[in-house]
């Protein structure tokens, strides 16, 4: 897939990121890296004494010795190679499940992080994908970065360690025999060099069907939102029809990756070939030679032979390293994106005589560089305690002017002021504080009512009521039991609730009056509520806005009769402005929007006059 | 069933193979030949393996006496030689039937996804399969799933074919075992089988603790820990719905994030229960498992030996001799270990195979739906009252309409009246509780089921559009005619964009999530194609489900103009909280409370001072009015 690189993208060598993943452990559990330790060391030795139990065997019958020398001989061996073996095993996979929930801990940073960073990366599409590469590090189980990084270095350790004391045995056969043994090595080490470099070319392919069979078996078969569409319009033969290409191409694939691996594995099965030939001719001539006992003939043939598995073993992991370490690179580099500064600045909003007045000074905004700008020096005042109205055609930028004001993005050019002071010079913190927002998607977490409303730990309990109470949700919660505690989820508590899209608009409002920020910021909050409950809405405004600077959005031309002013926004800043009497009498875009939504409404109105 | 143990009771040998059994019926199904090849390649590669053991022995036995170079070692490479060919063959082999594997479990993987998109509405939603959904996502949480299965089952099997080499080729062994003195035999034996037997049971413990977790489905506190809840914060929608919220930022929730997931994490509790029970169990089976290993091979050696020491064994039969031993023993106990396993990896798939043979529980007639060219159709609902599931108010109670063909109708209500579940049962996707719905004077449940459905086009209020070919969403299958998705698009209002598309046109994919070359539409846009898709299917019924809720009064207008143009001479029903977009209908029907309580035209519900529409009017219309 042609893909141009993130700029925020690191570069960390797999030494580096092996540390990192092992400061990580030392960290969070140290007795991980103490198993390592034990499993390296006895995990080594462990394969020794399979070659060495013939040799002993052989030695034993050859000699004649008495049964009892013969038991105690086999017995002290046996307990040692049980020592070894057993010791070595359960280190191996004691440490697995300590490994495995680092996996979540990690997950959980990650999506942590996703709070803390500036919100642009969360729109951004650049980071976004950073994100899911980050998290698919702990993805796959133990075919996760984080597995093939932490097992992989451990095995290669073990394995190499295992290399060398076999080629210390063979050397006090014959030195020469155990360096060709190592050229061997060398030229098995080629060959699986080739074939990761090899099968590395399918990965994009790879990664391309995976996204593709996720989406279509998760995101479109059963997606419980589409179920509908797919039944009233019978789409399943439609998908089955797409799962059939996408099965028939991982068919393909797989048969193409297993065609490459066999040629490999045909080429290494060569070398073993040649290896036991000279192993055997070798051998022979020194039993010949009478250098070489059948005991000894035994051990040095186990060991020749044994030489190539961990080779084999060692290259297995090395081809997961190099892929974990570019896995784990995505992961640091959305770990490292630079996080919101959200303590320091000079200016408190505590100081701030209340309402608060805003100001737009000349803002220019584009969310990328390279397109158009959605903010062309726009200046905008709002006054101290102003009710505004801001109006305009689906991506004129209500939306944007809103994320721009809540803090959400920075603007280009120009400054957005707070009260008079550039809003720069406040703590981030401070300055969230002061909006009581309420956004157009739903927001809710499967945790309980109050901490859903109110995001404290410590709450007020008669003011969350009272929240509840204006947002005209009190009523259904209180006739169905619902307390404070209730979970928003019915996984957790079998009394949990369920809100439908109404409620939830309602839900939001309450959050943003148990809040009750000077500042209120209403987006589009009535869209999904029928007219009666809108027009409750509407009649509360004014209570909600009390002493309040208010914005308000919506498509809903009728709203803007309760704002002192009305913004109607157009490509690149403001069209019209002023009361709802003055833009009518205008006869601009304002009152056209307005006539073309309320023509159905007045109509009935004309008629009547007309008889 | 108790949520706390009911996957931890102990079943009855009887349905452990009863479990296996349905397992290898499907893989039988899905691929006949997949079990008859992993026979042979597993009779293969033990031959191979005893072979390489043979050759050595015989190797080792000919050098302890005088030999003759050349012929031993032309001997020699022919034996390598033959080896080294029979794996290759064997190597092939197992990459087809690996293949083979992988196809097995995509498709039986692709048989799930596909057995929800085909079940009935109101299973998806049932309590029974979000029960069914859990247990499996739970059961699927650890091991490899359906390769699990594979690989245990190869494993009994090439266990089961090694045993029976290794007495084979031991027998010639018992030979020497007649020349011997047997009197330390018994002991010995009794002894290992002792050891072997202890081990085991150490081993059914360590598996007990291993298995807790992962076949204990969480208790709702347990669940407050869990992988699964972490999942859901941070990956399940929790990137779009929670991170992508400018709430945490603005109400500074953070706190309330970690302490949900991370701080989660680091309890003691979370350490007991998903990290030292299963780390213990798992480390202590494998240990065991090693020690088995361990004593088997020892103790075969010292049986062999003993016998070698009074019977003149030749060095290399005593090696052959004693691995067959050891081949035999611990072959065996892992028999037994693999089975269990097997058990267990087959148990898991219980889920799935339930869920595979769940099967849909609304009746489906197998009368033909008239076809009638002047779509003269007569819709009535009859007293039909409905619940939905799990619930205990009545989402329409006492319910009676009457449609005819031609008619524009419009429906109106409070949130929670049951306009949307009207249609919901219209289009059967769920059957009415009490009362029938006739289609033409004929209950719709006794039509045939897919004739039915093609009478009607909907626009949900929460429609969905793929992100696949353009073309293929319009027309909703794989098979589309171009000229016809043009015209759909063209009086949807897409003609403009469609132009702007250029080349690829209605073969553009949407979005980008299965192909990076996808275009981005906006709501509006997509709303267009909802209803260019909705023309496309030409049903007799149109049902438009609030398509403009998320529009702006232009584009609203533009929709309400085209109405006419879409519903043309077909029955239509249009849900609003946009009143003034019901003046397009003949009838107005106004619901409240699951019941239908007024019906007539803009003008006669209006003169109903008292009534909802009034009031429903009123507070949307005052604001507008006024101005007039």
């Amino acid at each position: 897939m042609k893909q141009t690189e993130s700029q925020f993208q690191k570069h960390y060598s797999i030494f580096q990121n092996i540390g990192y993943y092992f400061r990580f452990y030392r960290q969070s559990v140290p007795v991980f890296l103490w198993l390592c330790l034990v499993e390296i060391v006895f995990g080594a030795l462990a394969p020794l004494f399979g070659i060495y139990l013939p040799k002993l065997a052989v030695d034993l019958a050859v000699k004649g010795v008495t049964w009892q020398r013969m038991l105690l001989t086999l017995g002290a061996f046996g307990m040692l190679c049980l020592c070894v073996r057993v010791t070595s095993a359960v280190s191996e996979t004691g440490k697995y499940h300590l490994y495995n929930t680092r996996r979540n801990e990690l997950m959980a940073k990650i999506f942590l992080k996703t709070l803390r960073v500036p919100y642009r990366h969360v729109e951004e599409g650049e980071t976004k994908e950073l994100y899911w590469k980050a998290m698919n590090i702990v993805n796959n189980g133990d075919w996760s970065a984080i597995h093939r990084m932490t097992y992989g270095t451990v095995s290669i350790i073990r394995n190499v360690l295992s290399f060398l004391l076999y080629s210390t045995v063979l050397s006090l056969l014959n030195p020469l025999v155990a360096a060709l043994l190592v050229l061997l090595a060398l030229a098995q080490y080629v060959i699986n060099i080739r074939k990761i470099k090899y099968m590395e070319r399918f990965r994009d392919e790879d990664a391309e069907l995976r996204k593709k069979k996720s989406y279509l078996f998760y995101s479109a078969m059963e997606n419980q939102a589409a179920a509908k569409d797919i039944r009233i319009f019978g789409m399943q033969r439609w998908l089955s029809k797409e799962k059939e290409i996408l099965l028939d191409w991982t068919r393909r694939l797989t048969q193409k990756k297993n065609r490459a691996e066999f040629l490999y594995w045909q080429l290494g099965s060569l070398l073993n070939l040649g290896r036991d030939i000279f192993a055997y001719g070798y051998l022979l001539r020194e039993v010949l030679g009478g250098s070489v006992g059948p005991g000894e003939f035994v051990l040095y043939f186990g060991a020749i032979t044994g030489f190539s598995g961990f080779v084999g073993s060692i290259m297995d992991s090395l081809a997961g390293l190099r892929s974990g370490s570019l896995e784990t690179n995505h992961y640091r580099s959305y770990m490292e994106l630079q996080e919101e500064d959200r303590k320091t600045g000079q200016r408190h909003v505590s100081k701030l005589a209340r309402p608060i007045s805003i100001e737009f000074r000349d803002v220019s905004f584009s969310y990328d560089k390279s397109e158009k700008k959605i903010f062309d020096h726009f200046s905008l005042k709002i006054r101290a305690g102003e009710k505004l109205a801001l109006v305009g055609v689906n991506g004129a930028g209500k939306t944007t002017f809103v994320k721009l004001l809540t803090g959400m993005y920075e603007p280009d050019e120009g400054s957005i002021l707070i009260g008079g002071v550039d809003r720069k010079e406040f703590p981030r913190e401070e300055l969230f504080r002061l909006f009581s927002a309420v956004f157009q998607e739903p927001f809710l977490l499967p945790v309980t009512v109050a901490e859903n409303l109110t995001f404290e730990k410590e709450y007020d309990r008669d003011r969350a009521w009272k929240a509840l109470e204006d947002a005209g949700l009190a009523e259904r919660f209180r006739r169905e039991g619902v307390t404070m505690d209730t979970f928003f989820d019915k996984d957790m508590d079998e009394r949990g609730i369920e809100l439908s899209g109404g409620e939830q608009q309602k839900f939001l409002l309450a959050r943003a009056l148990y809040k009750d920020g000077p500042i209120l910021v209403l987006d589009e909050p009535t869209a999904a509520l029928d007219p009666i409950a809108e027009s409750e809405v509407y009649d509360s405004y004014a209570r909600y806005s009390e002493h309040k600077t208010a914005v308000f959005i919506s498509h809903r031309l009728a709203s803007t009769r309760f704002s002192d002013r009305i913004v109607l926004l157009g490509e690149g800043g403001i069209l019209e402005e002023g009361n709802h009497q003055e833009l009518m009498e205008k006869k601009g875009a304002y009152a056209e929007m307005f006539e073309v939504q309320s023509r159905y409404y007045a109509k009935d109105q004309l008629k009547k006059e007309a008889f | 069933m108790t949520e706390e143990s009911r996957l931890l009771e102990k079943l009855p040998l009887k349905q452990h193979l009863e479990n296996i059994r349905r397992v290898m019926r499907l893989f039988v199904n899905l691929d006949r030949s997949y079990l008859p090849w992993n026979v042979v390649s597993s009779l293969i590669s033990a031959a191979l393996s005893y072979g390489g053991m043979i050759l050595s022995a015989y190797v080792l036995n000919r050098i302890s006496g005088d030999f003759d170079f050349a012929g031993l070692f032309g001997r020699i490479i022919l034996g390598v030689v033959l080896l080294s060919l029979g794996w290759s063959l064997s190597s092939i082999l197992n990459r087809r039937i690996d293949v083979k594997g992988q196809m097995l479990a995509e498709k039986y993987s692709a048989l799930q996804h596909e057995k929800i998109m085909n079940m009935d509405f109101s299973l998806i939603a049932s309590p029974r399969l979000k029960e069914l959904r859990d247990r499996i996502r739970m059961d699927n949480n650890w091991g490899a799933g359906i390769f699990t299965v594979i690989w245990c089952g190869k494993g009994v099997l090439e266990s089961v074919i090694r045993i029976i080499g290794a007495v084979v080729i031991g027998i010639p062994m018992l030979s020497y075992f007649r020349r011997a003195d047997l009197g330390w035999l018994g002991p010995a034996a009794l002894l290992l089988c002792l050891l072997v037997g202890v081990c085991l049971k150490l081993y059914q413990y360590f598996q007990k603790e291993s298995h807790y977790i992962m076949f204990h489905l969480p208790t709702r506190e347990e669940k407050k820990f869990l992988w699964n809840y972490v999942w859901e914060f941070a990956y399940g929608s929790g990137y779009y719905r929670y991170g992508n919220g400018k709430d945490v930022r603005i109400y500074n929730s953070y706190d309330l994030m970690k302490k949900w997931t991370l701080d989660k994490l680091q309890t003691k509790d979370f350490f007991d229960y998903a990290v030292r029970r299963p780390a213990v169990g798992e480390a202590g089976s494998y240990g065991v498992q090693t020690a088995l290993y361990v004593l088997t091979q020892i103790g075969a050696y010292g049986i062999v030996i003993m016998a070698a020491l009074k019977g003149n064994m030749p060095v290399g039969s005593l090696i052959l001799y004693a691995d067959c031993l050891a081949n035999l023993m611990i072959q065996t106990v892992y028999t037994v270990t693999s089975g269990l396993e097997l058990f267990l990896a087959a148990r898991k798939q219980a889920g799935i195979l339930d869920l595979l043979e769940l099967s849909d529980e609304m009746y489906k007639g197998s009368l033909p739906v008239e076809k009638r060219s002047d779509n003269e159709y007569h819709i009535a609902f009859r007293n039909v009252s409905f619940k939905y599931p799990g619930s205990q108010e009545y989402a329409l109670k006492d319910f009676t309409l009457d449609l005819r063909v031609g008619e524009k109708l419009a429906i109106v209500g409070r949130n929670g009246s049951g306009k949307t579940t009207m249609i919901k049962l219209l289009c059967r996707l769920y059957d009415p509780d009490e009362g029938e719905i006739l289609v033409n004077g004929v209950d719709i449940r006794k039509f045939r089921h897919d004739e039915y459905v093609r009478l009607f086009s909907v626009v949900f209020q929460d429609y969905r559009l793929f992100s696949l070919m353009l073309a293929e969403n319009i027309a909703a299958d794989k098979d589309y005619d171009g000229e016809k998705v043009r015209r759909c698009l063209a009086d949807a209002g897409f003609e403009e964009r469609l132009a702007a598309l250029g080349e690829k046109g209605i073969e553009s994919y949407l979005y980008k999530d299965y192909t990076d070359e996808g275009i981005e539409i906006s709501g509006g846009e997509a709303q267009k194609l909802a209803i260019a898709r909705a023309l496309y299917k030409e049903a007799p019924f149109v049902l438009l489900d609030e398509p403009t809720a998320a529009l702006d009064p232009l584009a609203e207008a533009e929709i309400y103009s085209n109405f006419d143009k879409i519903a043309g001479g077909k029955t239509a029903v249009y849900i609003s909280h946009r009143l003034s977009s019901c003046r397009f209908c003949d009838k107005i029907a106004v619901f409240d409370k699951g019941r239908l309580v007024q019906m007539g035209s803009h003008e006669e519900l209006l003169a109903e001072r008292e009534g909802i529409y009034a009031s429903l009017w009123n507070a949307q219309a005052r604001y507008y009015e006024a101005e007039a």
